[in-house]
């Protein structure tokens, strides 16, 4: 299965997999080339039986970028994964709006949404798990984690479930916090400094979102992408 | 000899509480001081204090560190200068990595005295060697910090990140808690192989099995924030046979 990437999509993006197709989408929306823009996006995604789709979003630059996800899982044994990056500072916004419906029984889905807000930049999840009467057996996980980088950065985060079937595993989760402090005082009294700390620390709440990239030659150039935000991250706030 | 560290009626507070009061402890290179004392005494807010964790405040006295005044400096300061704490409880830090921490830490240690930064290979190449002082698997280099260690594996990181960073005066708080005899005897030998005539260490313990190993040259017994008895080795295997009671009435 071949890495697909997608960069800045405006409007609506399709994506239908048949039966037992798989596919692994990086979308990026970094500005670069178009100048930081606002973008509006449409995910209209559904999966037949069997299919099996990856997604990873990274929103770094552009003042306002809104992501609409709606996701249907049509087929039985179908397996949707979406991870999510948001680094927003300044003034930017960035907002994502996931409905994951499960349709059929046994189907699978995940989904890990990461902010990290600097300045005073907000960002908004908007997350609904829809399992149908039908949908038994179905497996369905979300979670949603902001990291504040400034005292005027706002976080809002809305996870729901709506569960219908009674025979389910379903969770939810949403954290909205700040660097943890003894974790920044270990590394500090190795001798790391502390904005270095700060960066190191911001990294490895990145990684869980970036080693879900299967190709090691994108992960790292997505890695090398997020560090340059987040440098100028720490230096904006 | 020279001294390295001077603490002076040293009071710390976390919120209201005075938690050390009136500390004074004078530690020469070359020297190996133990602080034993029952639970609460005070022996890891000590080394927090002296490490620079700002979760206590300094209400009153100094301390000297090869003649700076150590409490004005920030925690990786403290640290360029050699002072090393190791933890009690060592934090797991889950998405960086022990070799990329290691590495982060290493070089700018290096940076700070005006060297370049090892190469990769010379990076490695060292982490190996000091890796295998304290018989760590080479498999935790790319594990996250501390995560999923057991308690004996995350002290023997301790050890292993103070030998890359060779310091001046280490700090163990109760590095031998939780160990097995094999874990005691590797961390044991881990600090006597850094053991030179221009450094010291803090041994903070419980325990006088530790001091069978690492054989301190004082012993300091701290209680409710205050050293209450200073002697020789002997006195710890004293403690072992009858505990703190008779010191703590000495005192009283």
């Amino acid at each position: 299965m071949e890495l697909q990437i997608i960069t800045n999509p405006e409007g609506q993006v399709r994506i239908a997999l048949e039966a037992n197709a798989s596919a692994e989408y990086l979308v990026l929306q970094d500005g670069t080339g178009a100048s930081a823009r606002s973008c509006d996006t449409e995910y209209d995604i559904s999966l037949a039986e069997g299919a099996s789709l990856k997604m990873v979003f990274l929103s770094l630059d552009g003042p306002l970028l809104r992501n609409k996800l709606r996701v249907s899982l049509q087929g039985h044994d179908a397996v949707c994964d979406l991870a999510g990056l948001c680094l927003a500072d300044g003034s930017q916004q960035m907002a994502y709006d996931v409905l994951m419906t499960h349709q059929v029984s046994q189907c699978r889905s995940t989904q890990l949404f990461k902010n990290i807000v600097g300045g005073s930049a907000v960002t908004h999840f908007d997350g609904l798990i829809h399992v149908v009467p039908d949908a038994q057996k179905t497996e369905a996980y979300q979670a949603n984690h902001n990291l504040l980088a400034s005292d005027t950065a706002r976080a809002y985060t809305r996870p729901q479930l709506e569960i219908y079937a009674d025979d389910v595993k379903c969770s939810h989760g949403a954290t909205i916090g700040r660097l943890n402090p003894d974790e920044l005082f270990y590394l500090r009294s190795r001798g790391i400094p502390q904005a270095e700390a700060r960066l190191l620390q911001q990294l490895a709440f990145c990684h869980e979102v970036l080693e879900k990239i299967s190709s090691a030659e994108w992960s790292e150039k997505m890695q090398a992408l997020v560090e340059e935000k987040l440098r100028k991250l720490s230096v904006s706030c | 000899m020279n001294t390295l560290l001077k603490i002076e009626n040293l009071h710390a507070s976390v919120g209201e509480k005075e938690i050390l009061r009136g500390i004074d402890l004078e530690i020469k290179a070359g020297e190996v001081h133990a602080i034993m004392g029952p639970n609460g005494s005070g022996k890891s807010t000590l080394s927090a204090v002296l490490a620079g964790r700002d979760t206590f405040t300094v209400t009153e006295g100094s301390v000297l560190y090869e003649g700076r005044d150590l409490l004005a400096l920030s925690p990786e300061e403290r640290s360029w200068a050699g002072l090393f704490l190791g933890f009690q409880y060592p934090v797991e830090i889950p998405g960086v990595s022990n070799v990329n921490f290691m590495k982060a830490a290493v070089n700018e240690q290096r940076k700070q005295r005006g060297l370049e930064p090892l190469s990769a290979a010379q990076f490695l190449k060292l982490m190996r060697e000091k890796m295998a002082t304290v018989e760590m698997d080479s498999s935790f280099s790319g594990r996250g910090v501390n995560v999923g260690f057991s308690g004996g594996e995350k002290k023997r990181n301790e050890i292993f990140q103070m030998a890359m960073l060779e310091p001046r005066l280490a700090i163990l708080d109760e590095t031998d808690s939780g160990l097995d005899v094999d874990a005691l005897r590797i961390v044991a030998g881990g600090v006597n192989r850094l053991k030179r005539p221009d450094n010291a260490f803090i041994v903070i313990t419980h325990y006088q099995r530790l001091l069978d190993y690492i054989v301190p040259d004082v012993i300091h017994v701290l209680y409710k924030g205050r050293i209450i008895k200073t002697a020789g080795k002997e006195l710890a295997l004293e403690i072992e046979q009858k505990g703190y009671d008779w010191l703590i009435q000495e005192s009283e």
